[in-house]
């Protein structure tokens, strides 16, 4: 190669260099708004949920006049499942856009990946959609460090808990008994089968498996041959970044063994769609079900969800709604976006929200300021797909359905 | 010729002074992004050693910069050792992969390396998986120590590591050796012919990159904070670092700082694209490849002739 | 009752394999090139059926057929828009050439990737399959699906084995293979029989989309692994080489399958990656491979 081409080159660099500077200056222009960042992986059901839900709760609080008076801007991001590209995406909301706080992230990868970026540059950061347990324990480890971050979810264990409590109401009358554990391997089913295999003796079911399965696994068919050997009444599922396969595959193969636990996909009304209605018959925790008053506000959010964008919302997009309500009233009461004021803020939420009552846990609790899990807060709901609709089957009070087993789940008998 | 020179040397040593003035002036976004940009440029720069000049077709960059970001990774989290020595232990675990890799580069070419190489990356991937007790698997390993919280600081590092590496690929590559290493690519028999020993040769290229590629990996993650599949292992960035090396100019050095440079400052002006953002970079790309096959460098220079 | 359903699952895998690295054998065979887009086109194909199928609620057969006909289109845009123009380049030199077409392909994937997300978001869906319900086959419950994908998946590649060895089409397309400046020099049109070639391609590419993604399920994030699978098959069993194909399809679907029942399925792919490695080393022109 001749030499005149590295002066070219750089030439270039440069070039790009000064247009990436002016584009900065220009950003920097309106200040008058409250600028919230939100994180999400775009590509995916629950991401896009997440920004669903966060664009629904500003539009409403701004229609309401906004933070004592100033409108939230609302800066999305695609975070492409990637943890490089989130944290650029962090760094850039928080040091370019000056935004107050950040939102999002359901991938546990990313949001861990984040959590020190968080702490580092003292910008509040409420994770809406991940579920590993090392999310608030990472705060709790070091309290004065890394108060900013909040884990506006449930941790795991809590998910399992959740599962086990249904479980206990709904399938261990029925004499289901036993169960194989089937979760992806990834960073939030860690806790996911610690708690399950905690938890599911002290109702009554007997563990008879662990399995986890790599989440590229295209091929179902040796994982439920090897389940059906074993004669279980249940599958207990931890599936969040695969969904479709398996349960189609479990539908298609007639797999004689109920599918129950946590299948996060099926937990969106498109699920119905993406599996040609395979998912019929099963059974998932979620957050909520279509038509069902967790608290007063569940409705008419689910409502307004589907109008503005045609379909039901997903887990995150509750989460991620309550906690932007959670964060707009921490500003309002400490009158202030500084990083301390809204950490001090969000502390003191007690709120009634769509999920249930809201109140981050504290410095002491094992899941520092993540919310808190029981009767009279958040405890989820178990829906099952019957006919095309998901029905609630659990808590019993707002149950709008009894559990129904597809015909060929002959273990249950 | 010589007035030549000396005029781009000038030009390239004004556009360092601009780079390094830069953090007085510009946003730490900005120096952000060059940040990341920089290492990947030493990524595309190290890659285009053993492609442009050896001839080699390495599908798997992320092989030797995964080892060196692992290792660096595994070096601080898990064994305690401080980050210099750290660095150090990841940069060593990736000239032992290239050399490895170098081995069946002896024997094989094209394709058949290509695919080598590739199922190299899986296998890494495979192994991180397995072995999620010690890598973190696909949650990432999250490392204590950074190299800095300032911004002007990394960049600083990032950038004059840059400068570092690029001026010694770059005189490696126009030295014998650059000479032998693309003379054995285009016949080797002929090469062996002239009394060059080939293989040592060889050797040394996959070294001398898998040393550059461990090295960046190792810093990218003291400067993120952390090692995932996803940002130094996946194929995906791979792809981006030999798009990047094609993109800016193949057998030049530089062109690969430029087209990674340009990738990454690219993608983060197609910002407001959202989602569509990638689409929109890899056509760029494309174009560029289909109708500028020199690259960026070469686009410019045909400019100059005509 | 677990050998035979290894046997049983292999052998659908196995087809599934062989059925998707053939027309990248094909192409490769004919025309030289290795292209790195092929994921995309057999998952382009998937989507394409899921959307008509699903999505606008159409019968499976004829959501079979669009899907097949998507295939088809992206195939020849492949071929027209990105390979053909680098071949003729004359700005790339000739040795280069091939390096240039695994770029570009690459990049095409990428976009076809990207554009699947946009459209579609990554999460996977399931193509309708062309039947329902399960069988009995010798005490293992079975999907009839599975039984009619083997069956279509085997008559495609008959089909292809008697055009490639028994037409004149056929003929053409060897000894393009095996000396296309001959062939140019006969008068034959090149340019008309690669035409052909990636036609045929194309509708490989699109059955062996809409059958993958009505057994295994089909998606953006499904685009890499199955570039990676027929590349690994078709390096394995020699590169053009469509029997090398078809052996090294069912070893890598058994060893695979094998080791999902006997070991554990996380370490599926482990195996084969190993043995192909091992083979390389031994044998680099791969099981059938000429040189």
């Amino acid at each position: 190669m001749s030499k005149p081409n590295i002066k070219r080159g750089a030439g270039i660099a440069l070039a790009a260099i000064l247009a990436a500077s002016v584009s900065t200056v220009a950003v920097q222009a309106a200040q008058k708004p409250i600028v919230i960042g939100v994180t999400a992986e775009m590509a995916t059901i629950p991401g896009k949920a997440i920004a669903n839900g966060a664009t629904l709760a500003v539009q409403q609080i701004n229609a309401a006049g906004g933070i004592n008076g100033r409108p939230i801007k609302l800066i999305i991001e695609d975070n492409h499942v990637s943890t490089t590209d989130a944290i650029r995406s962090f760094q850039r909301m928080t040091r370019q856009d000056h935004a107050v706080a950040i939102l999002g992230a359901f991938t546990s990868e990313v949001a861990l990946a984040l959590e020190p970026w968080s702490a580092r540059l003292h910008e509040p950061f409420l994770i809406t959609g991940a579920a590993s347990n090392k999310l608030a324990e990472y705060v709790h480890a070091d309290y004065a460090q890394r108060k900013y971050i909040f884990h506006a979810y449930l941790p795991a264990a809590y998910l399992a808990q959740a599962v086990c409590d249904s479980t206990k109401d709904l399938l261990v009358p029925m004499h289901m008994t036993t169960a194989v554990v089937l979760s992806e391997d990834a960073a939030w089913t860690k806790p996911l089968d610690a708690g399950y295999d905690k938890c599911l003796p002290k109702v009554g079911v007997k563990v008879l498996d662990n399995i986890r399965f790599d989440p590229n696994t295209t091929d179902f068919t040796p994982i439920y041959q090897k389940i059906e050997a074993m004669h279980p009444a249940m599958i207990m599922a931890g599936w969040a970044h695969v969904g479709v396969q398996p349960t189609v595959q479990w539908a298609e193969q007639k797999v004689p063994v109920a599918l129950v636990g946590i299948n996060a996909q099926a937990g969106s009304s498109l699920f119905w769609k993406a599996t040609n209605g395979a998912t019929e018959g099963v059974l998932t925790g979620n957050t909520s079900a279509p038509g069902v008053a967790i608290t007063p506000k569940t409705i008419p959010f689910t409502n307004a969800y589907s109008k503005e964008f045609g379909s039901e919302p997903a887990y995150s997009a509750y989460s991620t709604y309550d906690a932007m309500y959670a964060l707009a009233d921490a500003i309002k009461r400490e009158k202030s976006t500084k990083p301390n004021a809204i950490v001090a803020g969000l502390e003191k939420t007690d709120m009634v929200g769509t999920q249930g009552r809201l109140e981050f846990q504290g410095k002491a609790a094992k899941f520092t300021h993540a919310l808190r899990y029981g009767p009279g807060y958040i405890t989820g709901v178990a829906i099952q797909w019957q006919n095309g609709v998901q029905k609630c089957v659990w808590p019993l009070k707002l149950a709008n359905a009894k559990v129904v087993f597809p015909s060929f789940v002959t273990a249950t008998k | 010729m010589q007035a030549f020179k000396t005029r781009n040397i000038l030009i390239l040593a004004a556009i360092l002074a601009i780079l390094v003035i830069l953090p007085f002036g510009a946003g730490s976004y900005v120096l952000g992004v060059l940040t990341t940009a920089f290492y990947f440029a030493v990524f595309a720069m190290s890659w285009d050693l053993l492609f442009g000049y050896a001839g080699e077709v390495n599908f798997g960059p992320t092989f030797l910069i995964g080892l060196g970001a692992y290792g660096a990774g595994i070096g601080n989290a898990l064994l305690g050792m401080p980050l210099p020595i750290a660095v150090l232990f990841g940069t060593a675990a990736a000239v032992i992969g290239g050399v490895a890799l170098a081995i069946p580069a002896l024997k094989l070419s094209g394709p058949y390396l290509g695919l080598i190489t590739l199922v190299a990356v899986l296998l890494l991937q495979q192994a991180i998986v397995i072995f999620a007790g010690v890598s973190g698997g696909e949650i990432g390993l999250s490392v204590p120590s950074v190299l800095s919280i300032s911004s002007k600081i990394n960049y600083a590092y990032a950038l004059i590591f840059m400068i570092i590496s690029g001026a010694i690929l770059l005189t490696i590559a126009r030295s014998s050796l650059g000479m032998i290493l693309q003379a054995a690519g285009q016949d080797r028999v002929a090469a062996a012919a002239l009394g060059f020993d080939v293989t040592r040769h060889k050797i040394l290229a996959f070294a001398v990159s898998a040393f550059f590629s461990g090295l960046a990996g190792a810093l990218l993650v003291f400067y993120l904070g952390t090692a995932s599949v996803n940002a130094v292992v996946d194929l995906a960035i791979g792809i981006r670092v030999i798009i990047a090396a094609v993109m800016g100019g193949r057998r030049t050095i530089i062109g690969g700082a430029i087209g990674a440079i340009f990738l990454i400052v690219a993608a983060e002006l197609l910002r407001p694209l959202g989602q569509l953002s990638s689409f929109v970079v890899a056509l760029m790309a494309l174009g560029v490849i289909m109708f500028f096959p020199d690259g960026l460098l070469g686009m410019i220079a045909a400019r100059r002739r005509s | 009752m677990l050998a035979l359903q290894i046997l049983i699952d292999g052998f659908a895998i196995s087809t599934l394999y062989a059925l998707g690295a053939l027309g990248f054998t094909l192409i490769f065979g004919v025309s030289g090139v290795l292209n790195l887009a092929h994921g995309g086109l057999l998952v382009v194909s998937a989507m394409a059926a899921w959307y008509v199928g699903t999505a606008l609620g159409a019968n499976a057969w004829v959501s079979a057929g669009v899907g097949i006909g998507a295939g088809l289109a992206v195939t020849l845009v492949t071929y027209g828009a990105v390979v053909r123009p680098v071949q003729r380049s004359r700005a790339i030199p000739g040795a280069e050439r091939e390096l240039f077409v695994l770029t570009a392909t690459l990049l095409w994937g990428v976009m076809l990737q990207e554009l699947l997300d946009y459209w579609f978001s990554d999460t996977p869906v399931a193509v309708k399959p062309l039947l329902s319900g399960t069988v009995n086959f010798l005490g293992v419950r079975t999907p009839i699906n599975e039984f009619l994908t083997a069956a279509i998946a085997w008559a495609v590649m008959g089909l292809l084995w008697l055009l490639v060895n028994r037409t004149d089409i056929g003929k053409r397309l060897r000894a393009t293979a095996i000396n296309p400046r001959a062939l140019t020099l006969l008068g034959f049109d090149l340019e008309r029989i690669y035409l052909v070639a990636w036609l045929i391609y194309g509708l490989l590419a699109g059955i062996a989309g809409v059958l993958i993604g009505s057994f295994l399920g089909s998606g953006s994030s499904y685009i890499a692994g199955l570039t990676g699978s027929a590349f690994t098959i078709v390096v394995l069993g020699g590169l053009g080489s469509v029997s090398g194909t078809l052996i090294a399809a069912y070893v890598v679907g058994y060893i695979e399958t094998l080791t999902a029942y006997l070991i554990s399925p996380a370490l599926r792919e482990v195996p084969a990656l190993l043995l192909l490695i091992a083979v390389m080393y031994v044998r680099p022109q791969g099981l059938l491979g000429k040189r």
